[in-house]
C-alpha cells in the first residue's frame, strides 16, 4: 500500500495524459453517422429562432413584393394599409386561419405590429404541396423544407412585423408538430430591434409558452421588467401586452417591447 | 445559392469525418459511456452544423466545437440527467476484451482509469480531459469550459489530485499508459 502511494507520488502529468490516450482507445469509433448528423442539424435548424438568417433566406427567395405592403387585419382602424390576400384556389389547400395578432402598439409615434400565420399540417403530400404553392403565394416559404413530403404532418408559422405601415419579410418561422407543445415553465423567447434591418437595440421580444402559462415577465437590461399576461376575451385586438392563443398552433405566444433606451436581457414563465 | 450551399455540405461533411474519431475519444472520456459519447459528439455536430456558415469560415472551428461539446455535457450535469458514468457497476464502460492475459490486464487499467474519470465531478474531468487529453492550454480551456484561467487550474489540480490518489492507477503510472 506504501508502495502504491509512492507510486501514485511519482505519477507525472505525462502519466496521466498516456492513460487517458490509453483508455480513449477503447472507445469504438465507427463510422461517422454524417448523414444522421445533417437530419439532426436540419431539424434543430428549423427549430431555433432563426431570426437574421430566416429573413434574409425568406427574401432571398421570394420576391421582392414582400418587402413592402399593407399591414393585414387584426386592428384595422389603426391607420394601417390592409393587404388583400391573394386568391388561393387550389383544392385541398389548408390556409392559416385568419393571420393571427400576437400584439400591437404605438413607438415613437409610429404605429407597429405583430402577427403569426399558423398553416395546419397537411396530411398527405398532395395536400402539402398544395400548401407549400399558396405559402408561396403569401410570400411565406419555410426554410428546411426541400419536399412536400417533409411538411406532412407539420404545422408552419410565420412571424411577421409591421412598422409604420409597412410589412416586413417574416420576422421568423418555423415547422413543428404537436409534439413539440411546451409545458411548465419552458419558454422560448427571440429579441430583435423593431425595425426589421436596423442595429438598434433589441426591443422587440417574441416567444413561446406552454398553453398553461398565466404571466411572463420581460426582464429588460437596465433591470425593469414588463408583465405579460393571459389574454382574455376582450383582449383580442388590445394594445397591452398578453399571451394569445393563435389557432392551430401547439404552443401560445407573447409579445412585448422594450422601454426606448434599453434592450432585452432575459424572459421566464411567472405565473 | 444551391452551389454555395452545396460547397458548404461537403464542406461540414469532410469537417464531420475527420474530426469524428478525436472527438469520439474525447467524449468517450468525458462520458465513459460508448452510446453516451455517440451521443453526445452528435448532438454537437449537429449544433455545429447549425451554426457551419460562421464556424465553417472561423479560424479556429476546433474551438467551437469543443466549446459546444463542453456545453452540452455540462448541461447535463445541470439538468441532473442520467450519467451514465455514475460509478455503480462495470457494465457498459468497458467493451469485452480478447481474453490473453495481458489484454485483461489492459483492460483492467483502462477500467480503473475510467471509473476514476467518473468520480470526479463534472468540472473537474472536464479541465482534466481537455488539458491532458486534448492537450489545450490554460487560456483554451478557460475558453472551452466558458470560465476562468484560475478555474481551469484549480479544477484540473484537484482532478489530477484525486486520480493519483486512487490506488487502482499506480500500476498503470508505472508503465506510463499502455500504448
Amino acid at each position: 500500500m506504501s508502495a502504491d502511494r509512492e507510486t501514485n507520488q511519482n505519477m507525472t502529468n505525462t502519466d496521466i495524459t498516456l492513460l487517458l490516450a490509453d483508455a480513449a482507445d477503447e472507445v469504438e469509433i465507427g463510422i461517422a453517422p454524417y448523414q444522421a448528423v445533417m437530419r439532426g442539424g436540419r431539424r434543430r435548424r428549423a427549430r431555433r429562432w432563426a431570426v437574421a438568417a430566416a429573413t434574409a433566406l425568406v427574401l432571398a427567395g421570394s420576391s421582392a413584393t414582400l418587402a413592402v405592403a399593407g399591414l393585414p387585419g387584426g386592428d384595422g382602424n389603426r391607420g394601417a394599409s390592409v393587404a388583400t390576400r391573394p386568391p388561393t384556389a387550389t383544392p385541398g389547400v389548408l390556409l392559416p386561419q385568419d393571420r393571427s395578432l400576437l400584439a400591437v402598439g404605438t413607438d415613437q409615434g409610429r404605429e407597429w405590429q405583430v402577427s403569426v400565420d399558423v398553416w395546419p399540417a397537411p396530411r398527405d403530400e398532395s395536400q402539402a404541396r398544395a400548401s407549400l404553392n399558396a405559402m408561396e403565394r403569401y410570400g411565406e416559404t419555410p426554410v428546411d423544407i426541400d419536399t412536400p413530403a417533409e411538411l406532412v404532418g407539420k404545422i408552419a408559422y410565420f412571424v411577421t412585423r409591421g412598422v409604420g405601415g409597412t410589412l416586413f419579410a417574416p420576422t421568423s418561422q418555423n415547422v413543428v408538430t404537436e409534439a413539440d407543445a411546451l409545458s411548465g415553465k419552458d419558454i422560448e423567447a427571440v429579441a430583435v430591434p423593431l425595425e426589421p434591418g436596423s442595429d438598434g437595440p433589441q426591443r422587440l421580444v417574441v416567444g413561446h409558452v406552454a398553453k398553461t402559462a398565466l404571466q411572463v415577465t420581460c426582464i429588460w437590461k437596465d433591470g425593469t421588467t414588463t408583465e405579460v399576461h393571459r389574454a382574455r376575451s376582450s383582449d383580442v385586438n388590445s394594445d397591452e401586452f398578453v399571451i394569445r392563443s393563435p389557432e392551430g398552433s401547439p404552443f401560445d405566444w407573447f409579445v412585448c417591447l422594450a422601454p426606448e433606451g434599453t434592450e432585452y436581457a432575459s424572459a421566464k414563465v411567472t405565473g | 445559392m444551391g452551389d454555395r450551399k452545396q460547397a458548404r455540405d461537403g464542406e461540414f461533411q469532410r469537417f464531420v469525418i475527420g474530426r469524428w474519431p478525436r472527438l469520439m475519444r474525447t467524449a468517450f472520456l468525458l462520458t465513459g459511456e460508448q452510446h453516451a459519447a455517440e451521443d453526445l459528439v452528435q448532438s454537437t455536430l449537429e449544433q455545429v452544423y447549425v451554426a457551419w456558415r460562421r464556424v465553417g469560415s472561423a479560424d479556429d472551428p476546433e474551438a467551437y466545437v469543443r466549446r459546444v461539446m463542453i456545453n452540452a455535457h455540462a448541461r447535463k450535469h445541470r439538468r441532473k440527467l442520467r450519467e451514465f458514468l455514475a460509478p455503480k457497476d462495470d457494465s457498459g464502460i468497458v467493451r469485452e476484451i480478447a481474453d490473453t492475459g495481458d489484454r485483461i490486464a489492459q483492460a483492467e487499467d483502462r477500467n480503473a482509469l475510467l471509473k476514476a474519470l467518473a468520480q470526479l465531478p463534472a468540472r473537474q474531468r472536464e479541465a482534466v480531459v481537455l488539458r491532458y487529453w486534448e492537450d489545450l492550454t490554460e487560456t483554451q480551456t478557460a475558453e472551452a469550459m466558458g470560465c476562468s484561467v484560475g478555474a481551469v487550474k484549480s479544477n484540473a489540480a484537484k482532478g489530477i489530485a484525486k486520480l493519483r490518489a486512487i490506488p487502482g492507477l499506480a500500476g498503470m503510472a508505472t508503465q506510463g499508459g499502455r500504448k
